[in-house]
């Protein structure tokens, strides 16, 4: 076992982890720890842009891509956090142009702006320019950038080290902490995949930015990496996880594979057409059409596969049509996605439409923060020293369905504000004392996971849940489909305890990472499902057919979930219930064998806008 | 439109929408030093049923999933982008995520090794340490002098374009290791740090291409390349990796003369 | 933590040592410049031996001789050799770099490859400057014309 001392910590090197490491870096010594190379993370698979109102091309303003980001929300977004998102967008592209950033020019020279999907001039009136981009690269290049911004600064990054536990000074997992107390995070714990060695880091400052957790669904343009790791933890440690019902499908994954084409094939022109050759989303949302919010055109698109009117042999997919389009134009802007076509599905686009159906893409919810990054711990208190930001995180700006672009720019915006506060707070705190078993939860979980004997496959239980999730969690929800899916998923949780590994090796056993990664996708994918049965609504990316309207006299809140031990019934369970926001509606508890699944809430911060019908 | 519709279901063709499966061998170096067989590196071979969409990453998981959990390789987006799964497959260095197994002739048994001149940690996952170490030394980083302007850096969209193929690098280290002459010791640079390098020198924001020429001016910098063209066909971003680095020879002997 | 321990992360890896001279550069760049004059040397060369005259058949002591004692054809040889010798020796030993694996390999290698091309060299060198075209005691009709049998 080694022992490191930093006074920021950051877990995860995506796009938000390297943001966060820049700022932090050069104020304090900051030690970034990642479970892949900086450069394999999945930031750099998005695609289409980040927005900034630049006005560049086109009249626009930061206070339009506020009202955008709340209402393609569907109005359970923190609009204060919206606006500090929209106003900071402008120096977040600034920021990383001046990096180096190759962003696509506008004939003066200047970043060049496409449309995308929700983001509108004048409140609604129509599509405006707002996404700087770099053709169908945006992500790969802001990850490039950034690294290579690490490089200049000389950053330290631990590669290949995987984060399997968080040090806070109170056992919040039981919940008897009261509200108000103080209560820090002290360190890490992490495993050196290549050597199989536990390494201990003490921190003043931790940021999570371990990015989402699609692989809890089968069909995913999400990496296979990307398993909800730091939700997990947070989750297992007692933390709150906010708002994971709301889970976002892109609509244009390859149909059948889930590999994501960017919205930026329909901001460019591409059109979605159903086997009649309708363009159907002139039904669904007659003013911005193919650019409505991804929430609305994946429904649309499922719609059209469920009453009939789907393409291909089995009817399952529709077609996004690019052959109206020049092919020098489709080249320049759009090379990579229509690569994807080619490669994979082996479709032209040139000539051919290409087979799309939604892939689960964004999660969403995530740890809940302030809108300093801060990680709370309650609707309230915040843990001090820990930080998150990125997919992992929930300010919440991205309310019920994320606009597309706005992920590129959380992770600028708050990556920054997360390495800022991480970096301030490390200079005025002292190092808070490790436990001296700090390492043991987890020497002894790897032991247990490593020597158990032959019993379930990784794999089957994975392909279990994956196939769950997909079938009764996705685009349309129920409450039936969601019970089944819960229960299918306790089935799940039992079968994992007797999950073993082939691979017993130390070095580079990735066998014995999967199953670690199953469990957190489990835990991740329960409280999903809990969320979405608890929220009687439907709004943004949580649809229920069951309850078809949006109540915001009930439902205008974020849901918070914790896990909490079973014991609690007597002593405690004041306590537990003093950690949640009394409400009819967030009243929720799930139990299990060996702990529950106890719902909360806390309230949607209202500035500008009253909540109206999202029209488009 | 119709008429399209059913040319266009090639990836999940005939009228039942089965898609045709075919038996393939997968034959993997193995190198467990923690097993049995110590530091000697050996052949498995694996029989699998395996569909017409299904990439070799997908057999590899097929093999890791359902017979063998020590198989060992690196693998995150599964699409291309992110560049960790880059292998020699039969013979030639690709990403096991964009080659389709359909594409390989099935027939035969399909050969599967790490990729060469980095030093093998276990199975596929190869020791890339000294291939970013390449990268870093070329400053891969924009380096301009004064004061940050207040708006963005103006460049024309040529401007822009000169660079454009070099920037899609994903240092997935495919044509590095391709590379004949990296084989040999690992000292040269590498086709992959000098398409990084190129990207800044051509780039009309960057001040510092004085500097990485000077140190791609090495003995081990881009006078080694012998033009062999392996890079350029193992590149699965499809980037003109050769010529690059002559456009980084030209750059030099312009300066030098 | 008592027993702790401040690690290190890896061991870096590092380059053996960078040289900053622009001896490859030069060095790439004669290879094509070389290249292309020994183009038109060899070629010139070979027609004028070849095909020239009475061509192969007219080759022989007193045509070699003849030449020699020309400055003209003395420069064109002496370019022809050392362009040739180091062109080729510096392809070599670029071969060797690229195949040797072993550093001691290498020193071996390029030490006989040197010594092979100042032997070449010095030799070739002093022949073609001190070829003498009329050795006394020959035989007259074996000279080129212009020896005078003395």
């Amino acid at each position: 076992m080694q022992f490191h001392q930093y006074d920021v910590v950051i877990v995860g090197a995506g796009g938000a982890g390297m943001r966060a490491a820049l700022e932090a870096s050069s104020e304090a010594r900051t030690a970034v720890i990642s479970k892949l190379y900086p450069t394999r993370s999945h930031t750099g698979a998005a695609q289409g842009g980040m927005c900034a109102a630049l006005a560049n091309v086109e009249e626009d303003n930061w206070e339009w891509h506020t009202f955008d980001t709340v209402k393609g929300g569907d109005y359970l977004v923190d609009q204060d956090a919206a606006e500090i998102m929209a106003k900071e967008a402008i120096d977040a592209v600034l920021d990383l142009e001046r990096m180096g950033l190759p962003f696509n020019r506008t004939p003066e020279g200047k970043i060049d702006q496409r449309r995308f999907g929700g983001h509108t001039r004048n409140h609604g009136e129509a599509a405006v320019r707002r996404a700087c981009y770099a053709a169908d690269r945006t992500g790969h290049m802001i990850l490039q950038t950034l690294y290579q911004n690490c490089v200049k600064q000389d950053v330290e990054f631990f590669n290949e080290f995987y984060v399997l536990d968080l040090i806070v000074d109170h056992d919040l997992s039981a919940g008897h902490v009261p509200d108000g107390e103080e209560v820090n995070a002290t360190g890490v714990v992490a495993y050196d995949l290549a050597t199989g060695e536990i390494h201990v880091f003490q921190a003043k400052s931790i940021v999570f930015a371990t990015g989402g957790a699609g692989k809890i669904f089968k069909t995913t343009s999400n990496a296979h990496t990307l398993t909800g790791d730091g939700m997990a933890l947070a989750l297992r440690r007692g933390l709150p996880l906010e708002d994971m019902e709301f889970f976002q499908f892109h609509p244009t994954g390859l149909a059948g594979l889930g590999i994501l084409l960017s919205e930026a094939a329909r901001g460019e022109g591409g059109i979605l057409r159903n086997s009649n050759g309708e363009r159907f989303m002139e039904r669904y949302a007659p003013t911005i059409k193919d650019l409505a919010p991804r929430d609305i055109v994946a429904r649309s698109m499922a719609n059209e596969v469920r009453e009939g009117r789907g393409a291909g042999p089995n009817k399952d997919y529709v077609l996004l049509d690019l052959t109206h389009l020049e092919p020098a134009h489709i080249d320049a802007k759009l090379p990579d996605i229509t690569e994807f076509a080619r490669t994979y599905l082996g479709i032209e686009p040139y000539t051919e439409p290409v087979p799309v159906y939604p892939t689960a893409h964004y999660a969403m919810g995530g740890i809940p923060t302030n809108v300093t990054a801060e990680v709370l711990r309650n609707s309230d208190d915040v843990v001090k020293g820990l930080y998150a930001a990125g997919e992992v995180a929930c300010v919440s700006v991205h309310g019920s369905n994320r606009l597309g672009t706005n992920s590129l720019l959380d992770i600028n915006v708050f990556g920054k504000r997360a390495g800022r506060a991480a970096a301030a707070y490390a200079k005025t705190a002292e190092f808070k004392d490790l436990p001296e078993n700090a390492a043991e939860r987890t020497i002894a979980q790897l032991e247990e996971l490593r020597t158990r004997p032959d019993g379930e496959r990784v794999s089957d239980v994975r392909k279990a849940l994956q196939e769950t999730m997909d079938a009764n969690a996705q685009v349309f929800r129920t409450q039936e489909s969601l019970e089944q899916c819960l229960a299918d998923i306790r089935v799940l949780q039992e079968r994992y305890k007797n999950v073993s590994v082939q691979d017993k090796g130390k070095m580079f056993n990735t066998d014995l990472l999967e199953a670690l990664e199953l469990g957190f996708l489990l835990d991740i994918a329960e409280v999903t499902v809990i969320a979405a049965l608890n929220r009687k609504e439907s709004r943004g990316g949580h649809f229920r057919e069951d309850y078809p309207d949006r109540d915001d006299a009930n439902y205008m809140r974020h849901t918070m979930v914790y896990r909490r031990p079973l014991e609690g019934a007597e002593g405690n369970h004041e306590s537990v219930e003093a950690d949640i926001t009394p409400d009819t509606a967030f009243a929720h508890v799930s139990e299990f064998d060996t702990y529950k699944v106890v719902i909360g809430s806390k309230p949607v911060v209202q500035t500008r806008y009253e909540p109206m019908e999202r029209k488009y | 439109m119709t008429a399209t519709l059913e040319n266009s279901t090639a990836g999940a063709p005939s009228a039942a929408g089965e898609i045709p499966s075919f038996d393939v061998t997968i034959k993997v170096r193995r190198y467990l030093p923690e097993s049995s067989h110590g530091d000697e590196a050996y052949w498995d071979e694996y029989k699998l049923t395996m569909y017409g969409t299904d990439r070799v990453l997908d057999a590899l998981h097929k093999i890791k999933w359902e017979n063998d959990g020590s198989l060992t390789f690196r693998r995150s987006c599964a699409h291309g982008i992110c560049g960790s799964d880059a292998m020699r497959i039969n013979g030639r260095n690709r990403l096991a995520c964009k080659t389709l197994l359909k594409d390989l002739n099935p027939n035969k048994p399909i050969t599967i090794e790490p990729i060469k001149g980095l030093p093998v940690i276990k199975d596929l996952v190869v020791d890339m340490e000294p291939f970013f170490a390449s990268y870093r030394e070329i400053m891969p980083f924009l380096i301009t002098s004064g004061n940050q302007p207040s708006r963005e850096r103006i460049q024309s969209a040529e401007q822009r374009e000169r660079f454009d193929d070099t920037t899609k690098c994903i240092l997935c280290a495919a044509c590095t290791s391709s590379c004949p002459v990296f084989w040999t010791d690992g000292q040269y640079f590498g086709p992959a740090a000098i398409v990084n390098a190129h990207r800044f020198i051509f780039d009309s924001r960057d001040e510092g291409a004085t500097q990485r020429l000077e140190v791609l001016n090495d003995k081990e910098g881009v006078w080694r390349c012998r033009t062999t063209f392996n890079c350029t066909e193992a590149c699965p971003r499809g980037i003109e990796v050769t010529k690059a680095i002559q456009e980084v020879k030209q750059a030099m002997i312009r300066r030098a003369i | 933590m008592s027993t702790s321990t401040i690690a290190n992360p890896r061991d870096p890896y590092a380059r053996k040592r960078l040289s900053r001279t622009n001896t490859e550069l030069w060095a790439w760049l004669f290879m094509r410049v070389s290249g292309v004059i020994l183009v038109v040397l060899i070629f010139g060369h070979l027609f004028v031996n070849l095909m020239v005259g009475d061509g192969v058949k007219a080759i022989d002591f007193a045509f070699v001789g003849g030449k020699w004692s020309s400055p003209f054809w003395q420069v064109w040889d002496l370019l022809m050799l050392w362009l040739a010798m180091i062109h080729g020796t510096n392809g070599v030993r670029t071969v060797i770099n690229d195949y040797a694996e072993k550093h001691a390999t290498r020193v071996v290698l390029k030490s006989l490859l040197t010594l092979g091309f100042v032997i070449t060299v010095v030799l070739g060198t002093l022949v073609i400057f001190t070829f003498d075209s009329c050795p006394p005691g020959s035989p007259a009709e074996l000279l080129p014309s212009f020896c005078t049998a003395a």
